[in-house]
């Protein structure tokens, strides 16, 4: 077969690949020797590898490549070893830098870009709160503004927010946050104060995740807040595609993963023939999934709205496939699989949330079904 | 300090699970569809070059390699490391990279011309060895060309006011302490593990080296221009004879004790 034209799906310039090449050699090296410790809350995003400011402009210190394509092959990199620690990065770089770098004002970029970008400054973004996840436009946060200070008073609670916490202590340094600034929406952007952190999830262990409590922070105007005043709806629905795409990208990580452990397992064990169904099943659902990932990244304008019906499919076939895979991993290596050393179990872990983060598949179900209504009749291409 | 010269090349990935096709004879390492990337001593050597560089203002760091089509990729990576500029010596695509055809004396011979016919040259930087065939002869082969002064193994290098280089050398009995006088000649330092640890080249870098330039020229052309003889220099001079896996472990013994483990030791004539 000529793998030419798989090749160039997935790594499209020679930039893509020498990223590739570069995360990849990252990853065996510094990476993995540390993925199963993952019990303990920790944090290690951290590297003179110019990634966490990967689609930020360079006047501002970012790397300057704002390329859906750039963004899943880091995200598919990483997670072939820890999903944890790239679900961490996808907060800072995507939630957090990329969202700025698509939506904040040249003077913002100033403040508050090179100390993200250079990894001095850690953080994420919050929308979901306790009694807004799926429904996230139901949200309560509320900013008032204040005229006699020119700023906002922030007040609410935002739930499950990655990086929330970076010691298990203090809080994350920034954080993009969303409120109400009255019956539509603002979004704003600030640091502030942690109350509580989960270490007993199910997966994505070693990414801290904490409930934040805004109690009357001051954000002034000029400086903290991103956008205009009532048009962040705008700007969560844009960066939205390219984190569903970034989520995709995390499971096709998982699936090469748990694909090489099952081959590795079986080839040391040739009269395992039951498990062939397994192991070809896999391979035939990761590619299809790794193409659709790379077919509509390579295609993705992050400056653009509108990218919905597969931003939401690509996430929504992945990452249960992802599930599927490392599931079927765990049954070709038995109780091994079953035990943490073998790393599947983690995998299977760790999938489960690309089911749920990032919008749940039911909330794609919604969107893609009221999308594909839209086409009014008209047939699929 | 003018210009360091460092040789790189092109092998299988550390990592990589070496596949041997026994039907193939002494071509039996199989090189098609098998992870490449620079040699682990390379690196050193090309990380040790751009340090120099940072204390030397001014030194131009030129990577150099001799083999396939994309061996371009791994003198990319030279320079998103921070090299200036790069010479691929381009062989043909049936030329394989490792022993078989290209050997430390095709290697030096080369880069004896390249060192003269660039000038200027102030140190020659290599991997001690390449960790597909070992040889370890590269360095010192080129020295003895060029009869010019050199240290193998380093594990540190300072260069002095005076153009001289101190090389630390970790040997069985210790710390040895060398120095390569200014000589007129270029020093020719191989570079051992423990000299650094590259770094990553970052994303930005990566972009940045493509605009750094790379000459590339065909072996046949180097070698007419070098004023060489092509038969000369490509013709191996030893014969690979055989290539095969190492035979699979065999199953070992369970011992009860120390002293049975002694005596099985003593039996099989291993210990006294
Ligand atoms: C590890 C982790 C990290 C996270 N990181 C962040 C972060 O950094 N920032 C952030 O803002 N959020 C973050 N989240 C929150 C995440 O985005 C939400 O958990 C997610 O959007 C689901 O919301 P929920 O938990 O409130 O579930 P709910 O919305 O309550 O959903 C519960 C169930 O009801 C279904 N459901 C709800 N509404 C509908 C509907 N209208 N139609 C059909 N089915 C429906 C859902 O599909 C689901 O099955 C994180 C979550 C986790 C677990």
């Amino acid at each position: 077969m000529n793998t030419n034209s798989l090749t160039k799906l997935f790594n499209p310039t020679d930039d893509h690949a020498a990223l590739r090449e570069m995360v990849r050699s990252f990853t065996e090296r510094e990476v993995e020797p540390q993925a199963l410790d993952t019990i303990e809350v920790k944090h290690s995003i951290n590297d003179g590898l110019g990634i966490l400011g990967l689609t930020a402009p360079d006047e501002f210190g970012g790397t300057g490549l704002p390329d859906a394509t750039a963004v899943s092959i880091v995200h598919e990199e990483l997670s072939y070893s820890d999903p944890a620690l790239c679900l961490s990065y996808l907060a800072h770089s995507i939630l957090l830098v990329n969202n700025l770098a698509v939506n904040a004002n040249d003077e913002q970029l100033a403040l508050f870009m090179p100390g993200i970008c250079d990894g001095s400054k850690i953080g994420g973004m919050c929308m979901s709160e306790p009694n807004a996840g799926t429904d996230v436009l139901g949200m309560k946060s509320n900013a008032v503004y204040d005229s006699a200070r020119d700023g906002f008073i922030l007040n609410g609670t935002k739930m499950w927010i990655t990086n929330g916490t970076l010691t298990g202590k203090e809080t994350g340094d920034l954080f993009l946050v969303y409120a109400r600034t009255g019956p539509r929406r603002g979004q704003i952007l600030l640091s502030l104060w942690w109350r509580k952190a989960w270490r007993d999830k199910l997966g994505m262990r070693a990414s801290p995740t904490a409930e934040l409590v805004f109690e009357n922070v001051f954000l002034p105007a000029k400086t903290h807040v991103v956008g205009d005043v009532n048009g962040a709806t705008l700007c969560m629905m844009r960066n939205l595609e390219i984190e569903r795409v970034a989520l995709a990208a995390m499971a096709v990580g998982i699936a090469r993963r748990s694909l090489d452990e099952m081959i590795a397992y079986a080839s040391n064990r040739p009269a395992l023939a039951r498990i062939q169904k397994h192991i070809s099943e896999s391979y035939a659902e990761y590619m299809a999934g790794k193409c659709y990932l790379y077919a509509i990244a390579n295609g993705l304008d992050l400056s653009t709205y509108g990218n919905g019906l597969d931003a939401d499919g690509v996430k929504l076939y992945c990452a249960t496939m992802a599930k599927n895979v490392a599931d079927r991993a765990i049954q070709v290596m038995g109780g091994y699989g079953y035990c943490g050393e073998y790393t599947v179990e983690r995998l299977w872990r760790d999938a489960k949330l690309l089911e749920i983060g990032g919008g749940t598949n039911e909330s794609h179900h919604k969107n893609m079904a009221r999308d594909l209504h839209k086409l009014d009749g008209n047939k699929l291409e | 300090m003018r210009k360091i010269l460092v040789p790189i090349k092109r092998v299988i990935d550390y990592a990589q699970k070496i596949r041997v096709d026994p039907s193939k004879g002494a071509q039996g390492v199989q090189l098609k569809n098998v992870k490449m990337s620079m040699n682990p001593f390379c690196e050193i050597a090309v990380e040790e070059a751009i340090q120099l560089k940072e204390q030397n203002k001014g030194a131009e760091v030129v990577a150099i390699s001799v083999g396939p089509k994309q061996c371009t990729e791994t003198i990319r990576t030279a320079l998103a490391m921070g090299a200036d500029r790069g010479i691929h010596i381009e062989t043909k695509p049936d030329v394989r990279g490792d022993y078989i055809d290209l050997q430390p004396w095709a290697i030096a011979t080369l880069l004896k011309g390249v060192v003269e016919k660039e000038d200027a040259v102030d140190l020659v930087l290599l991997g001690k060895q390449s960790i597909d065939s070992d040889c370890g002869q590269t360095g010192p082969l080129l020295a003895g060309l060029l009869n010019a002064p050199q240290a193998t193994f380093a594990a540190n290098i300072e260069r002095g006011d005076d153009g001289s280089f101190t090389v630390e050398r970790e040997t069985d009995t210790g710390t040895e302490t060398i120095k390569l006088n200014a000589s007129g000649k270029p020093a020719v330092i191989t570079c051992d593990l423990r000299l650094n640890t590259p770094r990553y080249p970052t994303m930005p870098n990566i972009m940045k080296a493509k605009k750094k330039p790379v000459e590339t020229i065909s072996l046949e052309d180097m070698v007419k221009e070098l004023g060489l003889d092509l038969d000369e220099v490509l013709t191996p001079k030893n014969e690979v004879v055989e290539v095969y896996e190492p035979p699979p472990r065999k199953e070992g013994e369970t011992v009860g004790s120390i002293d049975e483990l002694l005596g099985k030791l003593k039996e099989k004539g291993l210990v006294a």
